[in-house]
């Protein structure tokens, strides 16, 4: 399915406003779709004319400079902005809200757990809204704890954990929801070398295990080609699409030999290129 | 650190016993007159008498009574008004004003209106006490529901919960440590409240008997509802910062 997935690879600064996600040339249904996506926010266009689909259980990365509108396109995904014009579909469906399929990890992790609850609480809080029994979360809860390394921290406040902790626990709470959809803002932004490995590692098993459609965004190039089957670059001032790079790497990924893969260096060396071309 | 917590609590009873003693010196040397001051000793014994006799037993439920129905309703409405208040920016700007016109307003001056209105009844304590005891409660509650995480809601969201499980899952557990703490300030001014509506209206409780025991220089006996008085604010407070200390377990490690 991922090998049907054409991706050219755009030259940076064309236009992109005739680049569209055509269902009809033989690609299975996309996922998540934006069609010609336009969004202003406070008399300013952040997103301009954006279209891109995600076909199921494919890995998206999102890289672009600070600013060119990343976290937007990811909040339009999960249906917390809507577009000022254009549409973005979840399964065919338009994302009129956010919806329960659709997870989101932020970045802010500090913020984004309930502070009052435990580890163990804050997963359950999406259990309960998913309408679990009382009975059937204690298992589940420790099932999930487990998936993202935090066995035996059930009880432990979020300030009680470290940075990585916590962003593991938000990934748990999110894999709670039993997503179709997984969106990732800079998850690992704000964490050292060794855990941001580590994590890495960690989501790409996850991700394999349950199939799960994720859109990543990320502002470190290494990441987005180890991560991804398919990196997107974004241009600035409007946010739309400059480059769009199919990684032919294969799975599972390894932290050493997959960084020193030829193909690696290659697309490291053109996402490099582009960047650097943004920012002047 | 634990021996110092118990030097500083033997210390502040040396205190308390070094004021006590010197009451009963300014009584024995009768410094003031004994129809006005009685010794601690003789207020000791009158509490001892008002107790073995029920009478205070009585007054001092009345009081508490009063303070905790009030204390109640003021929560309970304060809470909820606070909470729709708080919780939309278009009700805040709307509502501020009225609210900065009501709040300095002293309660005292509540008090003649509710007497016109209500008479000298239970009723008319219950709405002055929860009038004044309702400020502290509602203003925290506004702060505490304005003050939730933004990102919480859109977690919220995301998770498509309930109206009614935002409020009790999200926006009154983040505000509870505000709303704690109005409450908090409140039972002081029931308890204030209280005695005042005894007086003016001759409602039965410690504020009665006071006033009371004052008019029939029963020196002993005022300073036994004094005594009594002090010993509720003192009880309740302590009550409360223990409920405050469970509930908000988990502010302990953010610290
Ligand atoms: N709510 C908003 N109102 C106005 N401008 C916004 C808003 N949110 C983001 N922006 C602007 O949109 C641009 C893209 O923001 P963002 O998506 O956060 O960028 P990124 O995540 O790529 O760093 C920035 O220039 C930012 O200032
Ligand atoms: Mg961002």
């Amino acid at each position: 399915m991922k090998a049907q997935v054409k991706a050219q690879v755009k030259a940076q600064g064309t236009a992109n406003a005739q680049r569209q996600f055509d269902p009809v040339a033989g690609h299975p249904t996309p996922q998540v779709a934006f069609a010609d996506v336009t969004l202003d926010l406070g008399g300013k266009t952040i997103i301009e004319n954006l279209s891109l689909g995600v076909q199921p259980a494919e890995f998206l990365c999102i890289v672009g400079a600070s600013g060119c509108g990343k976290t937007t396109a990811l909040r339009l995904a999960a249906g917390l902005y809507q577009p000022t014009r254009g549409k973005v579909t979840f399964d065919g469906q338009p994302m009129r809200e956010p919806r329960r399929e659709i997870a989101i990890v932020f970045q802010d992790y500090g913020k984004a757990l309930l502070p009052w609850r435990t580890a163990a609480g804050n997963v359950s809080l999406a259990l309960e809204a998913g309408g679990m029994p009382a009975a059937e979360r204690p298992a589940r809860i420790e099932e999930l704890l487990r998936t993202v390394g935090l066995p035996g921290h059930a009880g432990k406040y979020p300030a009680e954990m470290s940075g990585g902790m916590q962003q593991r626990l938000q990934i748990a709470r999110c894999l709670a929801q039993e997503p179709k959809t997984l969106l990732m803002d800079e998850p690992f932004g704000a964490l050292d070398a060794m855990t941001r490995q580590g994590l890495q590692d960690e989501v790409l098993s996850l991700v394999a295990a349950s199939g799960v459609t994720v859109i990543f965004v990320t502002h470190d190039l290494d990441e987005a080609i180890y991560l991804g089957d398919r990196v997107i670059g974004l241009l600035p001032h409007p946010g739309r699409i400059g480059i769009e790079l199919p990684v032919n790497l294969p799975r599972p990924r390894d932290q050493l030999s997959t960084r020193e893969h030829p193909e690696f260096l290659r697309l490291r060396r053109q996402l490099f290129d582009f960047i650097k071309a943004t920012e002047q | 650190m634990k021996t110092t917590g118990i030097l500083w609590r033997l210390a502040s009873f040396a205190v308390a016993a070094g004021f006590v003693a010197l009451w009963q010196l300014i009584a024995n040397f009768k410094l003031v007159s004994p129809v006005f001051l009685p010794g601690p000793d003789r207020a000791w014994a009158s509490l001892v008498r008002g107790f073995s006799s029920g009478d205070l037993l009585a007054k001092l439920a009345g009081t508490v009574e009063h303070m905790a129905y009030g204390w109640l309703a003021a929560s309970i409405a304060g809470i909820a008004l606070g909470a729709v208040i708080g919780s939309s920016p278009r009700m805040r700007t709307y509502v501020a004003p009225s609210l900065e016109f009501l709040r300095p307003l002293p309660v005292s001056a509540i008090i003649p209106v509710a007497i016109a209105m209500l008479g000298l009844t239970q009723a008319m304590a219950l709405f002055v006490i929860a009038f004044g005891a309702i400020w502290p409660i509602m203003l925290a509650t506004i702060h505490g529901f304005a003050a939730v995480e933004p990102r919480l809601y859109e977690v919220a969201r995301s998770l498509q919960m309930s109206k009614l499980a935002v409020i009790f899952k999200i926006a009154l557990p983040s505000a509870s440590p505000d709303i704690l703490a109005g409450m908090r300030l409140s039972l002081t001014v029931a308890l204030i409240l209280a005695v005042v509506c005894e007086i003016l209206a001759g409602l039965d409780g410690l504020g009665h008997w006071v006033l009371l025991s004052a008019r029939a220089f029963r020196s002993a006996d005022l300073f036994a509802g004094v005594i009594l008085l002090g010993v509720t604010g003192y009880v309740t407070s302590v009550a409360m910062s223990l409920a405050e200390h469970r509930l908000l377990a988990w502010q302990a490690s953010q610290r």
